[in-house]
């Protein structure tokens, strides 16, 4: 009889075993043993990661000049409290994303793609392919503009983007690649020492808690700013990048929790130095600041060592640099898990380049074709790191609707599904993103078209 | 040492794909096997590759779907126009 149970053991029977599983394996058991021992700390600092990347990935090139812009223009008023508010809104929607791939060891693409088909998957890459490559085209232009401010020009920007790409890949480990990106990602508090570097006046920031004064100017304009700053919190790679980075971390449901307290504090920070960014960029507005459009570029650093000194500027300079070198990184990363799970390859830093070619070349490529973008002479690309968000942000309800309902699919999910409160948060998301991005869509096409003066 | 309730999988040397260093002492258990009692069963490369299920999904969501992808193509579509338009 014992002999015969010795034999139906099934359970302990092992699967094949790769390569990405003793790599993974080797991260768990840091994790199992911190776990047993109770060292809390310990625990946290191995599981936190992909939020914090997500949320402060998200504070990238075009989005800190978005914010600078919002207070260049329209001063800190109604903007300090609502990018808090926004990126509350992202963390409900990137909690869902850390718990399906928590639960589910899978990435978004390949779950979209498996579960509701091959059509709906490859839309979501196709999306994500198109605002990624904007996008990146907008953090080499980041990088550039920070590098400028030193007298360097966009060869070195292209240089630095490019080799910190192959740089991170070194090792074939997820856990190397994560801790070197988080490393980087918090020099993104540069922008908070820029604000403190303008000397801001503490009575103003605390007044303008209330949401006022609401800014003025056109309709357009105004949905222009919702639009860009939404896009500045909420995108469709960060959906792709945490889900399959948690996978890729080999987070399980009872790293649940630890995975909401890496994700708040990524808001947490996020929205702290997105404020940063704000107050630097308010300091402008009192000094004859000029649109939108003129604050933008290398223009931006300059102008505030003109009316906050060269450190200012030059914190400035350097936080751009750093948030589109962060984005480079993790936005490469969202592409490539994308890529490779539909596909069906192998996507992970936990595999070598030889055993996962096509995530490696996905993630340099779409880096590889946005760099070449910024060597153009005469290439729009101010225009571009400006739409850059804007594009984001109407394509992101499809993202967040499949989003939603893989969150709520009990038959993957199991009692890990979306509660009705989480569903009724998410769905207003949805609409409120919705709204903005179409509405300005709508408007600016048809004022473009002369339909509507 | 296990712990209780742990679901983890014990992987014999054998039958894993990395290749197993020899051992100078093979009277402690290996290294190897020890690590990969830190994997959930359905974390293995082998468990995930597999596909879950299709959904079901009535005509309604799937019009709602599709008509929630032809709104977001045809904006795309305006804020390039709207993109290129202003360049000239």
């Amino acid at each position: 009889m014992a002999a015969t149970q010795a034999t139906r053991a099934p359970v302990l029977l092992p699967p094949a075993v790769t390569p990405q599983d003793a790599a993974r394996s080797s991260d768990r058991s840091r994790v199992h043993h911190a776990r047993l021992g109770g060292r809390r700390w310990s625990l946290l600092w191995l599981l936190v990661g992909p939020g914090i990347l997500a949320m402060l990935g998200e504070n990238d090139g075009p989005s800190m000049i978005a914010y600078a812009s919002d207070g260049a223009q329209y001063g800190i008023g109604f903007f300090v409290p609502f990018i808090p508010v926004l990126f509350a809104m992202a963390f409900v929607c990137q909690e869902m994303c850390m718990r399906v791939g928590a639960v589910t060891h899978r990435g978004y693409g390949e779950l979209v793609l498996q579960r509701f088909g091959p059509v709906w998957g490859w839309f979501a890459a196709g999306d994500l392919t198109l605002t990624n490559l904007v996008t990146l085209v907008a953090e080499f232009v980041s990088i550039r503009v920070g590098l400028a401010y030193f007298h360097m020009g966009p060869v070195v920007a292209v240089a630095l983007g490019l080799v910190l790409v192959v740089f991170t890949f070194s090792g074939g480990r997820y856990w190397r690649w994560e801790r070197i990106v988080l490393g980087m990602a918090l020099f993104n508090g540069l922008f908070l020492a820029a604000a403190i570097l303008v000397k801001p006046h503490v009575g103003a920031i605390a007044g303008s808690l209330d949401f006022s004064p609401f800014p003025g100017g056109s309709f357009n304009t105004l949905l222009l700013l919702l639009a860009s700053t939404i896009g500045a919190t909420v995108t469709p790679w960060m959906i792709f990048f945490q889900q399959g980075a948690s996978a890729d971390k080999g987070m399980t449901p009872r790293d649940i929790n630890h995975g909401r307290y890496d994700t708040a504090v990524g808001a947490l920070l996020a929205a702290i130095f997105g404020v940063g960014a704000l107050i630097a960029g308010a300091a402008l507005l009192t000094h004859g600041g000029a649109g939108i459009q003129g604050f933008t570029g290398a223009a931006f650093p300059d102008a505030l060592r003109r009316v906050a000194g060269g450190a200012a500027g030059a914190v400035f300079a350097l936080g751009l640099i750093e948030a589109g070198a962060v984005a480079i990184l993790t936005i490469s990363a969202s592409t490539a898990y994308a890529a490779a799970e539909c596909v069906g390859v192998a996507h992970s830093f936990n595999s070598s380049p030889r055993q996962a070619g096509l995530f490696y070349a996905a993630n340099f490529g779409i880096a590889l074709v946005a760099a070449l973008v910024i060597l153009i002479p005469g290439a729009p690309l101010l225009a571009i790191a400006l739409n850059a968000n804007v594009l984001a942000t109407v394509l992101l309800p499809v993202s967040l609707v499949f989003m939603v309902m893989l969150a709520n699919d009990s038959g993957l999910m199991g009692r890990f599904a979306n509660r009705r409160s989480t569903n009724a948060i998410g769905i207003s998301v949805i609409a409120f993103v919705g709204v903005c991005g179409a509405a300005y869509g709508i408007d600016s096409f048809l004022l473009a078209t002369h339909v509507i003066g | 040492m296990r712990a209780p309730g742990d679901l983890t999988v014990r992987v014999p040397e054998a039958a894993g794909e990395l290749p197993t260093p020899p051992r100078e002492h093979p009277e402690e258990p290996a290294a190897e096997n020890e690590l990969f009692m830190h994997l959930e069963p359905d974390q293995f490369v082998v468990e995930t590759s597999r596909p879950v299920m299709r959904a079901r999904l009535n005509r309604r969501a799937i019009a709602a779907l599709w008509a929630l992808r032809v709104f977001a193509v045809a904006v795309s579509a305006m804020v390039i126009y709207t993109f290129v338009s202003q360049l000239h």
